[in-house]
């Protein structure tokens, strides 16, 4: 269907031997109140032929000859009297094309007049009319294009965006500015309610690495007129996400959460992320550096891995039999083979086939984990994990690390994606789909620098996750400096408010200066987006996300200061059953050891009983009082005449 | 693209495509053999230099008078300009078949933006008639002029009859464009070159020819050399020119900018206006008024005595505004 014309032309197209028409270029005039401006959408209709490109350069000049005409004109004097006539000043801008129809042959842009872009001329020109409407659409908007007056809404394919066809998406812009976090929460919203319902179930889960930014997710934030508009422009709901579920691990004192989201009012959907050697086990790679990775280290934590963990182990050198559940009774059991070793003397280097710098090395390491990841690891066998085989449709996941140790965050990263995809590939993770959103991606998956587990990982869900429904959407202030191959597999690519400098270097050369010089001073809630179905990048304004920031969040909602272990479990308790008195729970675990308080209070949290108060009781268990021994009596030796010595 | 090489492009578009084509279709005729040359007054008139003494209207002696300073005009303002352009594109035998182009346009300045209001072109053939008799077939409905054939052909003499007949054409095209203004608004009309082209302009009380081209001086003896020196942003005493006799006007020489150390021409424009008291009174006010219009200046080789809305219609014309490939045609 050949789109009918419409408004009057705002410039003719011109082309000449030096600045000539091509297929894929053409340049044009207009006058100078024209609304043309970088980015917008034109279409030129000439000789049966309809050219739809998007402007990424312009140019103003007048018939001056030279600078020094104008001081002759003036009298040298700037502020003299303004000249009687206007000068002959020419507009001229270079578009890019978007689309020819027909598409074949191919040929130059002819000349013609060129008028700005309709809402029924952009869906063409960015070719959405082939996944915005029909059966099976697959449209997920994005923003509006806006220019000249018309508000004309983007739309993403979401088989391009989420696979299979191509998947991910990368998102670059300066921090503070409202571009990236704000960008995904809204791209998120969108896809939960515009998300095609043939093509399956989806969730999200995000990790939170800085600040407060996704720790409010659940909650309405303040939108304006404006906002509002453009939500119903798009034809979407501004309302914050209706299932979130918040994960963060604790704080070394194993009760009070380590997130700025511990609001009482926030608790019921926030529980703590509590991992126990076994599940640290299999991710042992992670926190081993490249020296430490060799066969004799893998051996060793196969062994422990196969043999050792949750399991009965019993060893003719070994005084006991062992059964490790945590990392206390695995540094139990290495102080047992080290006493063995050392009881050997001479010779007493290998066990069982280990030498003993390796079983040394990797204690190290994995006591390491216990102490760099305290509060995420627990000693005593309790863990507390993401819904693994129960993901909600639509369900928002955020696993807040932001006050991790960096190590621990690789843990986090490693061992969490690692589950997505061996659930996925089982068809078992609760949903189809499942975008997983990682910003500070030049610190997970940097361009220089050792290879790391972490990057190794994000590259393999960038090359390989679309076949499974593992989509990343990943974010960075510095895309130069990010693994080129994780951000080339991304098939759509945001930019918002770019640094000059970053802009300055060859990987954003094939942009126009005009363009790079507005991406620079881009305003909040304007992306560039390149998507496969656009030929050239499109620029499009989108609404404040329906949720609070931040920073807002965290005025309405301040973080409890870190409160003393028995206030501590107290609060965490009453997360469960808001109708628990503290002080009746302060005095049930007065005079208990703090781990046995831990332990009972992980059991609780993790089972989720309808009756918190006495599970957690049947946990701790009955108090055993202390008890003095009392010192008995030496026994005399006996003494004869008969004793030699 | 620079601003020169856009120029140069329009005015390969205005001539050089419609000639070629002539070109081709005459090569067709029996007879007829197809030619290139660019008459060297091809861009305009070679005036003879002499002196063609006026008549003093103010009292004498001739004085250089300060008009004091710029003050552009505040209402609407036209400019009006003709451009013609000529080559030859055969010879039937001796005679030369010479193609022409000629144009002229009104631009109407209304605070500070100039728009074309008037425009005309015309393509010419000019040669004998049994020239044009011989290309009349391959030629139907192309505009001729024929030259007196009352002497037998010679080659230079034709070229410079053809010249003449493109001045008059192109004259005549001017006056069209002037008319139709003036039949359609009030408002001052600045025309370059002389107003004696029609006694009704010279008689307009709101027309105003602008002179760049001193061939011809009006003074001699040391009222030459008051003349020739005025200082910049003086003017002569208004005088009237012997040699406008069919349509006298008034005229009064204005230095634009200051000749010293350059040519001794260099900003001098005369200026002619209709003979009347009203041009007396107003002489200095209508010379501040185009010392005002000095700025912007003009990019052109004359810019020291092409005033910016002139120029301003020339390069309309040049860039082929008013043509099949511009906005308007309102005649061939």
């Amino acid at each position: 269907m050949m789109p009918g014309e419409v408004k009057q032309p705002v410039g003719q197209v011109v082309a000449t031997e030096q600045r000539p028409s091509t297929p894929h270029q053409f340049h044009f005039w207009t006058s100078r109140e024209s609304p043309i401006g970088i980015g917008a959408i034109v279409r030129v209709d000439a000789d049966g032929r309809i050219v739809f490109g998007v402007v990424t350069d312009g140019f103003a000049y007048s018939d001056l000859g030279s600078p020094i005409h104008a001081v002759i004109a003036a009298d040298g004097d700037p502020a003299g009297p303004e000249e009687p006539t206007r000068r002959t000043e020419i507009r001229l801008y270079s578009a890019a094309v978007l689309r020819q129809m027909p598409e074949e042959p191919v040929q130059p842009v002819p000349l013609g007049p060129v008028r700005m872009a309709e809402d029924a001329d952009v869906a063409i020109a960015l070719r959405m009319d082939a996944y915005v409407s029909g059966e099976r659409p697959t449209g997920v908007p994005v923003g509006v294009y806006a220019t000249g007056g018309l508000e004309a809404p983007v739309y993403l394919d979401a088989d391009f965006l989420l696979g299979p066809e191509a998947a991910h998406l990368n998102i670059t812009g300066v921090s503070g500015l409202a571009t990236k976090t704000s960008a995904v929460e809204f791209l998120l919203a969108s896809l939960f309610q515009k998300f095609p319902v043939h093509k399956g179930s989806i969730a999200a889960l995000c990790f939170n690495v800085k600040g407060p930014d996704l720790c409010f997710l659940d909650r309405p934030g303040e939108l304006g007129d404006e906002d509002r508009r453009l939500y119903a422009r798009l034809d979407l709901d501004p309302k914050p996400f209706d299932k979130v579920r918040y994960y963060a691990p604790y704080k070394p004192d194993g009760v009070n959460l380590n997130t700025l989201r511990t609001n009482e009012a926030l608790a019921a959907n926030t529980e703590p992320l509590l991992w126990g050697l076994r599940e640290v086990l299999d991710y042992a790679e992670v926190v081993l550096n490249r020296d430490d990775v060799d066969a004799k280290a893998d051996a060793f934590i196969d062994f422990l891995a196969e043999r050792v963990v949750g399991k009965d182990f019993e060893d003719p050198t070994l005084p006991r039999r062992f059964r490790v559940r945590s990392f206390a009774d695995l540094d139990e059991f290495f102080r047992a083979i080290f006493h063995v070793l050392e009881e050997a003397g001479r010779g007493g280097e290998v066990w069982r086939t280990h030498h003993i710098a390796t079983i040394r090395k990797i204690r190290n390491r994995l006591g390491n984990i216990s102490t760099r990841a305290k509060g995420l690891v627990t000693d005593d066998g309790e863990v507390n994990d993401l819904p693994w085989g129960s993901f909600e449709d639509r369900g928002l996941y955020v696993v807040d690390v932001a006050g991790l140790d960096p190590l621990a965050q690789d843990l986090v990263f490693a061992r969490i994606v690692s589950r997505l995809r061996e659930h996925l590939e089982r068809r078992d993770l609760g949903v189809d789909h499942i975008v997983v959103f990682v910003d500070e991606l030049n610190k997970y998956a940097p361009g220089d620098g050792p290879e790391t587990y972490v990057r190794k990982m994000l590259l393999d869900i960038s090359e390989r996750g679309r076949y499974l429904g593992l989509v990343l959407f990943s974010a960075q202030q510095f895309r130069s400096q990010v693994q080129r191959r994780v951000v080339g597999n991304s098939g759509t690519m945001i930019l918002g408010r770019m640094d000059g400098e970053e802009l300055s270097l060859p990987g954003y050369s094939t942009m126009s200066p005009a363009t790079r010089a507005r991406l620079a001073a881009l305003p909040k809630g304007e992306l560039l987006i390149r998507h496969p179905h656009f030929t050239q990048p499109v620029f499009v304004r989108f609404p404040r996300p329906a949720v609070l920031s931040g920073r807002e969040g965290v005025e309405r909602f301040p973080p409890r200061p870190e409160v003393a272990f028995g206030e501590a479990v107290a609060r965490r308790l009453r997360a469960l059953d808001p109708a628990l008195a503290a002080g009746r729970i302060l005095e049930i675990i007065a005079g208990r050891r703090e781990d046995d308080v831990r332990r009972a209070l992980h059991a609780t949290i993790r089972a989720r009983p309808d009756q918190p108060l006495p599970f957690f009781q049947r946990c701790l268990g009955r108090e055993v009082p202390p008890e003095t021994v009392r010192q008995q009596a030496a026994v005399q030796p006996i003494r004869t005449s008969r004793d030699p010595y | 693209m620079s601003r020169a090489s856009a120029t140069e492009s329009g005015r390969e578009t205005f001539g050089a495509a419609a000639f070629s084509e002539l070109r081709r279709r005459l090569a067709t005729v029996p007879g007829v053999v197809p030619a290139t040359a660019d008459p060297p007054a091809s861009h305009g008139r070679a005036d003879e230099a002499r002196i063609v003494p006026a008549e003093l209207i103010e009292p004498p002696p001739l004085r250089a008078q300060a008009v004091g300073p710029p003050s552009s005009w505040p209402g609407p303002v036209a400019f009006l300009d003709g451009t013609q352009r000529h080559e030859v594109v055969a010879y039937a035998g001796p005679m030369p078949l010479v193609a022409a182009e000629v144009a002229a346009a009104v631009r109407e300045r209304v605070g500070r933006q100039a728009r074309t209001v008037h425009s005309r072109r015309r393509q010419l053939l000019i040669g004998r008639p049994e020239a044009l008799a011989l290309a009349a077939d391959a030629l139907p409905g192309v505009q001729t002029v024929a030259l007196a054939a009352d002497e037998p052909p010679h080659p230079l003499r034709d070229l410079e009859l053809a010249r003449a007949a493109v001045d008059r054409a192109r004259g005549e095209l001017e006056l069209l464009a002037g008319d139709a203004y003036r039949r359609t608004a009030g408002h001052w009309l600045v025309v370059d070159g002389s107003l004696a082209e029609s006694p009704a302009w010279a008689a307009d009380p709101r027309m105003l020819g602008i002179a760049k081209s001193h061939a011809s001086l009006p003074f001699g003896g040391t009222e030459m050399v008051t003349y020739l020196h005025l200082p910049a942003g003086h003017r002569s005493s208004v005088f009237r020119p012997s040699s406008r006799r069919q349509a006298p006007v008034y005229a009064w020489g204005l230095r634009l900018w200051d000749w010293t150390g350059k040519d001794l021409f260099f900003g001098l424009i005369r200026v002619e206006a209709a003979p009347t008291e009203e041009t007396l009174r107003m002489a200095d006010s209508i010379s501040r008024w185009l010392l005002a219009e000095r700025s912007p200046l003009s990019a052109d080789p004359r810019w020291d005595r092409l005033l910016y809305g002139i120029h301003g219609v020339e390069e309309y014309l040049r860039s082929g505004g008013g043509s099949r490939n511009g906005q308007r045609v309102d005649e061939k």
